[in-house]
């Protein structure tokens, strides 16, 4: 065991460090929220939709969820300029992201909305409530409230898959360790800072999840049922 | 004995093992070599003419030639191991490889952690760019964006040198770099002189051109830090093929041009 760890560079590296960690919360918040919505909207598109539409997303689900992320990171960013849209890596990584998470949310989303029985749908008929407020409020948010776990864990697995984006040079957390790594040579040492820093973003991120719902589901609260 | 105790004198156990194998592991490279009759060397196969792969994927270059003959003149048994620019102090320093060979500059800061032999090739780093844009020194390179492949020589000169309107943008090996500048992400980059006419080759309509050299970088091959023993070994083994001829001859075959009398004469 000769090995002996030195930390110092982190004296003067830590800057760097945060601005990495500021691009991953970027590039990971932007992903979640619009891949979110893309994935809901399959999904409703995927249980209630007609026959092609329904063909059209199961089609894009089952591409992304069978092709590995770096190969469609590598595909946005060098494909498109290819053909002519030339969009910086940070633009592309999130394009990608928001593709990829989409269709493993459809997926646990549409798990959600075919868990509401469809006598729900019927009573809310009976009701007179429209078609969307009936989707919004009988089937969307309480379909939300039966997947949360799996979304959130979901969630966290992007933020933590985001750091092949460095491939593409986007300057995230890992792209940061890598530069500070080929300065350094310290590799050890800042891939255990990293990984530590890894932890606590995700950390961060379970509690603020915890926190979303324990104000959107009352119910849940007031039942005392834990998430 | 309660489980808890157990589990912890297990771990103890597997501890002290984990401990006393990488102690005898750690004696000495070169008794490991002469033992096993087998060298590890670490190659990066992305850096064509020095690591490639030739028609029938095997492992070719001037490296990996240089590499074959340091293995068949010891007598020893060669074995690649597959490394990028940025990874290749790191295998040294893990010990995954017993030497690298693999167009590394010589640089102070990698001086610090590794042992550098004598010099055996060259390798002209420089800045290239489409016919279209004009480019002729550092500065002109203020308030562009500027590919390079993280970790190797030109990016610390840029990381160093380049203006600081330059916006510096790291890809992980030269052919991602290459294939970011053919789909038009980057027009400007900095490259080893010898990949520039590659880059030509696959896509003439881009009209690459070298611009400006950015540095003369002395190859030598990278050696653990103080493994005196097996240091002095390739040190003798350089000197001699360099007196022979036989490293000039690997030059000529690949670059057509006899090594420069810095080298011949160290």
């Amino acid at each position: 065991m000769s090995y002996k760890f030195d930390f110092t560079f982190l004296l003067e590296k830590w800057p760097i460090v945060l601005n990495g960690v500021w691009l991953t919360v970027q590039l990971t918040i932007m992903s979640i929220a619009l891949g979110f919505i893309l994935g809901c909207i399959c999904a409703l598109v995927r249980v209630y939709g007609g026959r092609t539409v329904r063909m059209i997303v199961g089609t894009y689900v089952e591409l992304i969820r069978n092709t590995p992320l770096l190969i469609q990171i590598f595909i946005v960013y060098f494909g498109l300029s290819s053909i002519g849209f030339k969009l910086s890596a940070e633009v592309s990584a999130t394009i990608a992201l928001v593709i990829n998470m989409g269709a493993y949310t459809t997926e646990i989303m549409r798990a959600g909305i075919q868990s509401i029985h469809r006598t729900q749908l019927e009573t809310a008929d009976c009701l007179g409530l429209t078609r969307l407020q009936a989707i919004l409020h009988i089937v969307l948010l309480p379909a939300i409230e039966r997947v949360y776990p799996a979304l959130s864990s979901q969630f966290v697995l992007l933020m933590l898959a985001s750091s092949i984006t460095s491939q593409i040079s986007a300057e995230e957390l890992t792209a940061v360790a890598n530069n500070i790594q080929s300065e350094t040579y310290r590799s050890f040492e800042i891939y255990i800072i990293v990984a530590i820093v890894y932890l606590i973003l995700s950390l961060v991120y379970r509690i603020i999840f915890k926190a979303l719902a324990h104000m959107l589901f009352p119910r849940r609260r007031k039942l005392g049922t834990p998430l | 004995m309660c489980l808890r105790s157990k589990i912890v004198v297990t771990l103890m156990l597997c501890m002290s093992s984990c401990i006393s194998i990488s102690t005898q592991a750690h004696s000495d490279v070169l008794d490991d070599i002469r033992q096993t009759r087998k060298i590890r060397i670490a190659i990066d196969l992305g850096v064509p003419p020095y690591g490639m792969t030739d028609e029938k994927l095997q492992p070719t270059g001037l490296d990996v030639e240089t590499a074959r003959m340091l293995a068949k003149d010891w007598g020893v048994e060669f074995e690649h191991v597959a490394v990028t620019g940025a990874s290749r102090i790191p295998a040294l320093q893990t010990g995954k490889a017993d030497l690298v060979i693999s167009s590394l500059s010589f640089t102070p800061e990698r001086a610090k952690v590794i042992d550098f032999s004598l010099a055996y090739a060259v390798l002209r780093t420089v800045i290239a760019a489409p016919k279209s844009i004009n480019l002729t020194s550092l500065q002109d390179l203020d308030g562009k964006t500027v590919g390079t492949v993280r970790g190797t020589t030109h990016d610390a000169a840029l990381t160093k040198r380049g203006p600081s309107g330059m916006k510096l943008v790291r890809y992980e090996d030269d052919a991602t770099e290459a294939q970011a500048f053919l789909a038009g992400q980057v027009d400007i980059f900095s490259t080893a002189e010898m990949i520039v006419p590659q880059i030509d080759k696959k896509n003439p309509l881009r009209q690459v051109e070298m611009k400006f050299v950015l540095d003369n970088n002395k190859l030598a091959i990278g050696v653990k830090k103080d493994e005196k023993r097996l240091l002095e070994e390739v040190n003798k083994w350089i000197a001699e093929n360099l007196k022979s001829g036989r490293l000039n001859d690997l030059n000529k075959k690949y670059f057509g041009s006899n090594l420069p009398d810095e080298i011949l004469k160290q």
